[in-house]
């Protein structure tokens, strides 16, 4: 066939296609208003396959005019009422729509495109012999497509149309599921037969090549376009002159405008590539009626958002994810109608699709209210798989089981429908979208449902970068990769870079980072950036926490070490010469993410942030994986752009595997399980070198950095001037048996109040506050001055006591105290106090501050021993002092079963926490505890245990 | 196209851009060649293959800079010593092809084209549709298409 007007034939083709487009949205509101018909959607339906009709005859297409003219017959009778649109109606008006639109995609061959088995069932509507008693929906389909079936010239049509089907509607469909619904699916083959007939593979590609060929754009955006184009001529005609009268300050003005218009212009041609998200949106509502039907459920689709812009490249390359993803809600995700009602749900499943703006970048949410994903099957099959061990399993947490329907060759269909149902294909899913510079991530909660978010950004042409440096070459990393930019000083490097196994790695607010060095994961050389002589300077170290060596440690330091740099300056601590080299080798790390993977890259300076246009590399370059592109820089040169994910697999980082995620996980779970017991905050310094030490933070009350030379030695103690007093000072070795205070420059003071006075504890750094559990040995490294010892980190760690040092150190200050408690004890009989305590640690502590003034005590190791320890000494008892946590009956429980005894009503409790949170205390008051107080705070404990032993007295 | 038509209208006479690969004197269809430049401002680009210098930025395209003697194995083509840049128009993009210096261009009658030497061919033959011989000199003839294809 020859049409000679290719542009009309063209014309017509884009206007039925538009037309198309609606009509199968509207039909599907038209099905789902049922007999209340909208009247004018159903004229806009009924026009729109009129206008097909009228545009094909003129141009010839029979076929196309034959099938719309059956079709407007069928709406032509809905719209006169004649006519109730039943989803069976419905179903066999889509079908003939699909057929029209790939006939219209093909219209050369439209006319030999066999059409009997739309135009039959269509026929039959309209001259009411197509039977469809509305009480049983189901039977109808039945007899209506065998006639097409039999009509069916050719048999190895079939097979090819069993083919197209799975292409075009079910790609991925588990074998799974086919067999559970055999009396709904079986119908539908021969119904979808003719949509797909010659041309089914044709409509597969149709969508792509459509949106391609021609965009709209609305006029007023052309309009100032325009505009902005004879703008910048303007300025270029002014550039060119100003160029010629050298005039500075006008150049100078020129630029501005020019700078000005270019990026309006640069919005507004975005702009112009901008289409809203609705585009692939609506597509759905047909896709997953048509394979809710098909699987027996009864599914809505709720969808929000449409008219969020995307770039046209974006919109296009996302279909086929989001497809995918709309498709596994749909089939593995919602339950069938009978097991949603054995669970308590509605049997009318619900899938959300949601698109709007968050923070520069489009979220796309596609969830649902199905049975969610189970994370433990899933990691079990993992681990069946070889693709984990079940050691890194068991460390992991619910979100990364669930994470791992993204790992590559994590399933295939049979093996995971078996399980979960999820995960076929997921991984191509992931990948397509982080070729988009997306982000994909998924919630899941086991028989609730399961939300996956997906962050896309807005345009993928310009995209603004963190430019860095690194041997004196500039790389872009995009700022979606970007997390933060992290900068550790010299003086810091030692202790905060440490080594696992291979791998370093920076501790980063308690998360230990990976770090990779950029110059060696592309192979150049280490060089590092002196801000002094402004030069690069090739760097030998081996390690980044080699500042000065590990092995050669401060003491051993002087014998003709390795001769590196900074071991050398490091001879001098004092001279100036040092601290300028010293931020020389000052790290700059860039904290980059990727899907779940994040890690920490160590380049040579970091510049600004700019926004680039990505330039494709050549192809004699394609192999070099770390690049994303290149783009040109303000000064001409060239730029090449990381690609984060890539550099992270060619340092072989991976997000699962990754010993030191695995081992950070494990530490997590290990806390977690610390958890239950206690929690104290500590806070850690050094006095020595070597040796760490901790004291509880609550006992803190400031910490100030002072200068060596502060310090005063009067009458054989150590003063410095504080608030406009005097502040004794003491070292930890001032009691203890260990290593002398540092020969530190600048030293911190610790300020503790104690007795009513403040006392400095001279330190060194680095200090951090960390909560730890309570897991805290007494007696091992136990002497004056040091409680106990805890492990933090890998590191022992002495805790020290600050309340027995300033007793020791300066007993004058605790003699007026004492003398009234003693009176006050000996007077009446020995009071015998309840210790309830699991921590035999804090247990042997408090006893030991209660014995100490002489009360009596009975110690309990939990709740439920304390409860008998007081039916036991009743009388004796006259108070109680507990800790909140404890196993088999917390503090909480315990305090209340004391009161509901109506003996001991009024027995003084006292509740020990580590952590008093202002919900705790409430929660204390409402049992019944009488006051809190801090573990370890021996000065406010006993104050407060006097007061109340006096009052009960 | 161009590039076509010229080959099958002409068939015989071909003009030859000669250039100089280290101490070889080799040529190519002159129009197959877009400029011809002097080095720029080039940014290396680590872990390229050995015989891709570097990136350039040609009036906001990036261009691939490749070293004739490294790909053809007749050495390294000296940067400081003033080398030509022959920037060509290929599938993949452009792509400079670095040589030590401009020659003459000789109009060639493709007809008494020779296949390449035994000696040529003990280099690297391949990249060589043959040899011409003028008065004075032997022109290697490049492969373009051989030179700018990816082994493996």
């Amino acid at each position: 066939m020859e049409i000679e007007d290719d542009e009309i034939l063209q014309g017509f083709i884009e206007e039925s296609l538009e037309h198309l487009a609606d009509i199968e949205n509207d039909l599907l509101t038209v099905e789902e208003a049922g007999a209340d018909i909208d009247e004018d959607l159903v004229n806009k339906v009924f026009r729109a396959a009129h206008s097909i009709k009228g545009g094909a005859g003129f141009m010839g297409l029979t076929t196309i005019q034959d099938l719309s003219h059956a079709a407007e017959n069928v709406l032509g009778m809905i719209r006169a009422k004649k006519l109730i649109p039943t989803p069976e109606i419905v179903n066999v008006l889509l079908m003939a729509m699909d057929a029209l639109q790939s006939m219209i995609e093909d219209v050369q061959n439209s006319n030999d495109v066999d059409i009997s088995s739309h135009l039959t069932p269509l026929n039959a509507i309209a001259e009411g012999t197509f039977s469809q008693p509305p009480a049983q929906p189901q039977t109808v389909p039945q007899p209506e497509p065998e006639e097409p079936s039999m009509e069916e010239p050719d048999l190895c049509l079939d097979t090819e149309e069993e083919a197209a089907d799975e292409d075009a509607i079910a790609e991925e469909t588990t074998d799974a599921e086919h067999p559970v619904e055999p009396p709904v699916i079986q119908p539908m083959p021969p119904v979808d037969v003719p949509a797909s007939v010659t041309t089914a593979t044709k409509s597969a590609q149709a969508p792509p090549t459509k949106t391609e060929a021609s965009l709209r754009v609305h006029v007023s955006l052309l309009d100032s376009l325009m505009n902005l184009a004879g703008e910048l001529v303007l300025s270029r005609n002014q550039l060119l002159q100003t160029i010629g009268s050298d005039d500075l300050r006008n150049a100078e003005a020129v630029g501005q405008r020019i700078d000005l218009i270019t990026s309006e212009l640069q919005e507004a041609i975005m702009l112009t590539r901008m289409q809203p998200i609705g585009n692939v949106f609506n597509k759905f509502p047909r896709v997953v009626r048509d394979l809710s039907k098909k699987l027996g459920k009864t599914i809505d689709l709720t969808i929000v958002g449409k008219d969020v812009e995307l770039d046209k490249t974006i919109i296009e390359a996302i279909n086929d994810p989001l497809t995918h993803l709309v498709r596994n809600s749909v089939d593995h995700g919602i339950e069938l109608p009978s097991e949603r009602r054995q669970r308590g749900k509605t049997e009318t499943g619900l899938v959300i699709l949601k698109a709007y703006h968050e923070a520069g970048q489009v979220v796309i949410e596609i969830s649902d209210d199905g049975k969610g994903l189970d994370g433990d099957a899933l990691a079990a099959s993992a681990v069946n798989k070889g693709l984990l061990t079940s050691e890194q399993a068991q460390v992991m947490s619910d979100k990364e089981k669930v994470n791992l329907i993204f790992l590559p060759g994590f399933s295939t269909a049979k093996e995971v429908t078996d399980v979960s149902g999820r995960g076929v294909g997921m991984d191509v899913v992931k990948t397509n979208l982080d070729q988009l510079g997306g982000n994909v991530d998924i919630i899941s909660e086991k028989g609730s449902g399961t939300t996956i978010s997906i962050k896309l950004p807005l345009t993928l042409a310009i995209i603004p970068c963190q430019i860095i440096e690194t041997a004196g070459e500039r790389y872009a990393i995009p700022q979606v990769n970007l997390e933060e930019l992290l900068r550790i000083p010299a003086a810091q490097v030692k202790e905060r870079i440490e080594k696992v196994g291979d791998a370093e790695v920076v501790r980063l607010r308690g998360v230990l980072l990976p770090l990779i060095r950029l110059a060696d994961v592309i192979g150049i050389e280490r060089t590092y950036y002196d801000p002094v002589t402004d030069e690069m300077l090739p760097d030998r170290r081996e390690k980044v926490s080699d500042r000065r060596g590990k092995n050669s440690p401060l003491f051993h330091n002087r014998d003709g070490s390795p001769k590196e740099v900074a071991d050398k300056q490091f001879e001098h601590p004092r001279s100036i010469i040092d601290r300028r080299a010293s931020a020389a080798s000052a790290l700059n790390i860039v904290v980059v993410s990727t899907g779940s993977m994040k890690y920490g890259l160590i380049v040579d300076r970091l510049q600004d942030s700019e926004e680039i246009v990505i330039k494709p590399l050549g192809r004699h370059l394609q192999q070099c994986k770390g690049y994303a592109g290149a783009t040109i820089m303000g000064d001409g040169r060239i730029a090449l752009i990381l690609d984060v994910s890539n550099l992270a697999r060619m340092a072989h980082l991976t997000s699962v595997d990754g010993s030191d995620r695995a081992s950070e996980v494990k530490k997590a779970a290990e806390a977690a399980i610390k958890a239950i017991k206690d929690k104290q905050s500590l806070l850690i310094f050094k006095s020595s070198e070597q040796e760490h030490f901790a004291v509880p933070l609550n006992q803190v009350e400031r910490i100030e950095k002072i200068k060596r030379s502060d310090i005063e030695q009067l009458g054989g103690k150590r003063v410095m001037k504080y608030r406009g007093g005097s502040l004794s000072l003491i070292c930890v070795d001032d009691l203890a048996m260990v290593q002398p205070l540092a020969d530190h420059d600048s030293l911190l003071v610790i300020v503790f109040n104690i007795a009513k006075r403040s006392v400095g504890l001279l330190a060194i750094g680095p200090i951090d506050a960390l909560e730890v559990s309570a897991d805290i040995d007494g007696t091992t490294l136990s002497q004056p001055g040091i409680m106990g010892s805890i492990i933090i980190d890998n590191q022992t760690t002495m805790l020290v006591n600050v309340f027995e040092m300033t007793q020791t150190l300066f007993p004058q200050w605790f003699t007026e105290q004492k003398k009234p408690e003693l009176l006050d004890a000996e007077e009446g009989e020995l009071p015998t106090i309840l210790i309830a305590e699991d921590s035999k640690f804090f247990r042997n502590q408090v006893k030991g501050y209660m014995t100490e003034v002489g009360y009596n005590v009975i110690e309990a190791e939990d709740g439920v021993e304390g409860w008998t320890k007081l039916m036991e000494h009743g009388d004796e008892i006259s108070m109680l002092v507990t800790d909140i946590e404890m196993p088999n009956m917390n503090g909480f429980e315990l305090t209340k079963k004391i009161r509901s005894d109506k003996q001991y009503a009024k027995l003084p409790i006292i509740a020990l926490t580590t952590l008093a949170s202002a919900e705790d205390i409430a929660k204390g008051k409402a049992v019944g505890v009488d006051e809190y107080h801090i573990k370890l705070d021996k000065e406010r404990l006993m104050a407060s245990v006097h007061d109340y032993i006096k009052r009960t007295h | 196209m161009t590039e076509m038509k010229a080959t099958t209208a002409s068939k015989k006479i071909v003009e030859l851009a000669t250039f100089y690969i280290g101490d070889a004197l080799c040529g190519m269809d002159i129009l197959k060649i877009q400029e011809i430049n002097k080095l720029m401002q080039m940014t290396k680009v680590p872990q390229a293959p050995e015989y891709v210098v570097g990136i350039l930025n040609l009036r906001g395209q990036i261009v691939t800079i490749i070293d004739l003697g490294r790909k053809l194995g007749l050495g390294k083509t000296d940067i400081s010593q003033d080398p030509r840049n022959i920037i060509v128009n290929s599938a993949g993009g452009h792509v400079g092809l670095l040589v030590r210096k401009i020659s003459d261009v000789v109009s060639a009658d493709m007809e008494k084209k020779e296949s390449a030497p035994a000696n040529m061919r003990g280099i690297q033959g391949d990249y060589f549709n043959g040899v011409y011989k003028t008065d004075t000199n032997l022109i290697g003839i490049l492969n373009v298409d051989k030179v700018l294809s990816i082994e493996d």
